[in-house]
């Protein structure tokens, strides 16, 4: 049998229901009761979410490596281009200290004018002490030029080509340079070795030559200028029965480690192969 | 190997042994790479134009020294002709011909070079050239010919495959 209520009573009816059961919720009837179902469903809840977290981080995670790894070798890039930096500035850092040492040794001795030249390679022969250098006739070199760094003479030019000059060292086994003993005032002669050691010769035996005394260009032969520093005398050799004393010198410049040096461009070497007679002449 | 190949690569070699390897001393001695690599190219079978390349070889390293023209080329010539000399007598050659020839070659130029200083002047001791530029120099070419024979073995036989 089907009992119809109208709608109004039903609504009424459902209402009372509905705040009886807010009323009995309110004043804590259904705790235990909602114990029983929500815990269940907590834990369900839980789960789920943990699972759901743990997808997600998998699949976040996986961008994040790979951006990580993105930006790690971006910066492995930068590192290395940094340290690429270090090198260059460390190697410009050398370079700018030889120069501002070669350009005090410029303003110290204004009577000269120089040019710059790198070192660009070494005489293939390990019998012959030359350079070569990146400056040649181009550039206003000519054969005969002095060649020094910031701490003295280093040479001469032997040989130019349009962008290039070979430079005999103080060091080479052929060299012969007029120099001068201080403060002695003594004439003497210096001469290279294939060790790379040079020596004094030909110092009268009546002069007096010390350990530290320095050794400068005289001038003489017409080859240098006068007054540039060649090195310092270390040990000198006497004999009573010799014409000469000799004496070993320690040179100022570091010849093994040459990258920089001045070409004295305003000397003129003096030729003396007209003043000498001929043999067969009277 | 083409001669006209030689003009790059042996005019390559020769910048690298001023620029590089003569400033890497042993002693007062260094390394003779041009001399190394000629002598590599003449002791192979399937060279065939070797003497040509050392004709350019030494005509670069005379235009680079100091020493008078000409020396580098007839010695590094001498030192093909060696090594052409050891090609045709022994049917096998290993490796310790290179170093015979390389020894011959440095020998032969440090001497001529010896000869010449000799002339212009300079007292240099037999001894003392023996002892710190040559012994030393040797030893480094030593150094240098087992890279370089197989580099040299290894690029002709990819240019020249044996069948």
């Amino acid at each position: 049998m089907n009992i119809r209520f109208p709608k109004s009573l039903r609504i009424i009816a459902i209402s009372l229901v509905a705040i009886g059961i807010l009323a009995l919720a309110l004043s804590g009837v259904f705790t235990t009761f909602s114990r029983w179902v929500v815990s269940p469903m907590t834990s369900v809840q839980t789960w789920v979410s943990l699972q759901y977290q743990g997808v997600e981080n998998f699949v976040s995670a996986s961008q994040d490596i790979r951006e990580i790894r993105q930006q790690n070798t971006e910066l492995e890039a930068e590192n290395a281009r940094m340290q690429a930096q270090i090198v260059e500035l460390q190697q410009q850092l050398v370079e700018f200290k030889i120069l501002s040492a070669l350009l005090e040794f410029a303003r110290a001795n204004p009577e000269h004018q120089y040019i710059g030249a790198s070192v660009i390679g070494r005489d293939p022969s390990p019998f012959l002490n030359y350079i070569i250098i990146n400056r040649g006739s181009d550039d206003g070199l000519r054969r005969g030029m002095p060649v020094v760094t910031q701490n003295g003479l280093a040479g001469r030019i032997v040989q130019v080509t349009a962008t290039g000059a070979r430079v005999s060292l103080v060091t080479d086994p052929i060299t012969k340079i007029n120099v001068r003993v201080e403060p002695s005032r003594s004439a003497a002669v210096l001469s290279g070795s294939i060790t790379g050691d040079i020596t004094l010769e030909q110092i009268p035996q009546d002069a007096d030559v010390n350990p530290g005394n320095l050794i400068l260009t005289s001038g003489l032969g017409g080859n240098y200028p006068a007054n540039i520093i060649v090195g310092q005398v270390t040990s000198v050799r006497s004999r009573e029965n010799d014409l000469f004393q000799s004496a070993s010198v320690q040179p100022v410049t570091d010849f093994s480690d040459l990258s920089i040096v001045l070409v004295i461009t305003n000397f003129e070497p003096v030729d003396f192969n007209p003043l000498i007679p001929d043999s067969g002449t009277p | 190997m083409s001669v006209i190949l030689s003009i790059p690569v042996l005019g390559f070699i020769s910048i690298l042994q001023s620029a590089v390897v003569s400033r890497l001393p042993l002693n007062h001695g260094t390394a003779d790479l041009v001399l190394v690599v000629l002598v590599a190219i003449a002791l192979q079978k399937t060279s065939t134009t070797s003497w040509q390349w050392s004709i350019v070889g030494g005509l670069f390293t005379d235009f680079i020294s100091g020493l008078p023209f000409g020396i580098f080329t007839v010695s590094y010539l001498i030192a093909t002709g060696i090594a052409h000399i050891i090609r045709k007598r022994i049917w096998r050659f290993s490796f310790l011909m290179q170093l015979l020839v390389v020894f011959s070659g440095t020998v032969l130029s440090h001497g001529m070079a010896y000869m010449v200083l000799f002339l212009q002047g300079s007292n240099i001791s037999f001894i003392t050239a023996l002892q710190v530029v040559t012994l030393p120099s040797i030893i480094l070419n030593f150094m240098l010919s087992l890279p370089i024979f197989i580099l040299i073995q290894d690029i002709l036989e990819q240019v020249h495959p044996q069948e």
